[in-house]
């Protein structure tokens, strides 16, 4: 189709659309009858998902018990928030899976802003300045052939990110019996990080193996957080943080039971800081040893 | 005297013609409701109503949960309980908010495939295009202000990483993300900021685009699909 000047194409839309007026038929009660039954079908699906959802819900809960059985469309309601749980597996609602997803595949430090903020970025300005990018003035799709590419891989790869971010895994396997290891598999370390000594898996935040960070490094992190990691001071007391830090320090980048390169740094607090912490902190390994 | 009264029918018509005299609005729903439309619009291009009726279903339910429910991290899980399994139908109200947002997301992406499908962003149409992709923005920030609201673990753990995500951005990053939680972590005071934005901020936002969405589409024409076969030829000019 040939460019047109402003003038012409607002004369050919005129044209065009006061014929099919002239032809067309009134909103009412055509088209209204086509939108009233659309919108009866969406609020009985509506109505139908919920109802499911309830009748699933396993009736009501026993003494003390916070979480719903749920059924195909999940519980109610988990368990009260509480920012000090221990092994809990964070996951986004369903629509942000696609993110979710894009941030596992660009996990290292120096690429999650690309998955967390340029890709998202470029999406918003495309999808809200298409109609300036798209000039084709043609709206058959025979003649579109970019837009037709990109409205079919477009849905695909979000369906595709969306489907692989709900099979994301959560974390602990097997954990070892250093002072820490349990602590940092139970908790919320495990979800976003790799470390083989405690056998997790997760990897929303960088590998720890591979980062080795120093027991300073992970101390100011895990205490205050930076970029996608939270700050755990108010979850944690001093001795379980130090504890964590330098069980990190110690075992990133680990060969079997030899320590990795920066144990050096955390050999002052660990697995002192581990006893002090007790409980789930202080490793069947390191009350072996204690007094 | 009784020649004085007009028949019954004028007397109904009395306060709607004073409604017409003074805002010309009886005239402009008549024009809405009758203006032509192409004859051969398909049933692909019911979503958009369909995206209303979800909207007005989460407005009226959103109505009722905010009746009962507490923006307060000690009392909001118990109040979510309440409201389910306690309320009146509240397991209903609560429910069909909860899925209802879900089909919301569903049917956006539906209804701007179907826009992107007919080409209907073109010319004259781009800012009905541009207003619909920012309501398309506003929702997924309704979903995620909602989300935390339940205040159980799945809602607690997924909103720390989703501002933690926001916070890797450079130089604002961690700005807008204590902005959102009002601190260096979740509190009372993100809680009530999320449910501000979700029943204040958001939802008003998205009415009124809607309202220029809607007249930008009664004003320009709903489009005939690609394939419609009614168009001028030289005799009808």
């Amino acid at each position: 189709m040939p460019r047109l000047t402003t003038r012409e194409r607002r004369e050919r839309y005129e044209r065009e659309y006061s014929f099919q007026k002239r032809h067309g038929k009134p909103f009412f009660p055509n088209a209204v009858f086509h939108d009233t039954i659309v919108s009866l079908v969406v609020v009985a699906l509506i109505m139908g998902m919920t109802i499911l959802w309830h009748a699933q819900f396993g009736g009501v809960p026993g003494e003390g018990t916070a979480e719903r059985i749920g059924g195909l469309l999940g519980p109610a309601y988990e368990a009260k928030a509480d920012p000090g749980v221990l092994g809990y597996d964070p996951r986004p609602d369903w629509y942000f899976f696609f993110l979710f997803e894009l941030l596992r595949i660009f996990k290292t430090p120096e690429l999650l802003i690309v998955g967390s903020i340029i890709i998202p970025t470029i999406w918003m300005v495309l999808l809200i300045g298409w109609p300036f990018i798209d000039r084709n003035p043609d709206r058959r799709l025979s003649r579109r052939p970019i837009a037709l590419a990109l409205g079919v891989t477009v849905p695909i790869v979000l369906l595709a990110l969306t489907f692989y971010g709900s099979k994301a895994p959560g974390a602990a396997g097997a954990v070892s019996n250093e002072p820490g290891a349990a602590a940092f598999a139970a908790g919320s370390c495990s979800t976003c990080h790799t470390l083989a000594n405690a056998g997790t898996a997760g990897n929303v935040g960088p590998v720890l193996d591979q980062a080795m960070p120093d027991y300073a490094r992970v101390l100011d992190l895990v205490t205050n957080g930076q970029g996608g990691m939270p700050a755990f001071k108010a979850t944690y007391s001093e001795d379980e943080i130090k504890c964590l830090a330098g069980y990190v320090a110690t075992w990133a980048g680990a060969t079997g039971t030899t320590p990795g390169p920066n144990a050096a740094s955390a050999k002052d607090v660990y697995p002192a800081a581990c006893a002090k912490a007790g409980g789930l902190f202080a490793g069947t390994a390191a009350s072996a040893a204690g007094p | 005297m009784s020649t004085l009264l007009p028949p019954p029918a004028e007397i109904a018509k009395i306060p709607v013609d004073w409604v017409e005299e003074r805002s010309g609005l009886i005239s402009f729903g008549k024009f809405m409701l009758f203006r032509n439309v192409p004859k051969d619009i398909s049933w692909l291009q019911t979503l958009g109503s369909a995206l209303i009726t979800v909207f007005i279903l989460q407005a009226t339910t959103g109505i009722v949960l905010a009746m009962y429910y507490q923006p307060d991290p000690d009392t909001a899980w118990n109040t979510i309980k309440f409201i389910t399994d306690d309320a009146t139908l509240g397991w209903l109200v609560r429910g069909m908010h909860k899925w209802g947002s879900s089909v919301m997301v569903v049917l956006l992406f539906l209804h701007m495939g179907r826009t992107f499908l007919f080409g209907a962003y073109k010319y004259p149409r781009e800012m009905t295009w541009i207003t619909g992709a920012i309501i398309f923005i506003l929702v997924m920030g309704m979903s995620f202000t909602g989300y935390l609201l339940v205040f159980d673990e799945r809602a607690y753990w997924a909103t720390v990483v989703g501002v933690n995500i926001n916070g890797t951005a450079p130089i604002l990053g961690p700005t807008l993300s204590y902005i959102l939680m009002v601190g260096p972590e979740i509190s009372t005071h993100t809680l009530s900021r999320f449910y501000a934005l979700h029943m204040l901020v958001l939802p008003s936002a998205i009415g009124g685009l809607i309202a220029l969405h809607l007249w930008l589409v009664i004003r320009l024409g709903v489009t005939s699909p690609p394939w419609s076969r009614m168009q001028s030829n030289e005799g009808d000019v």
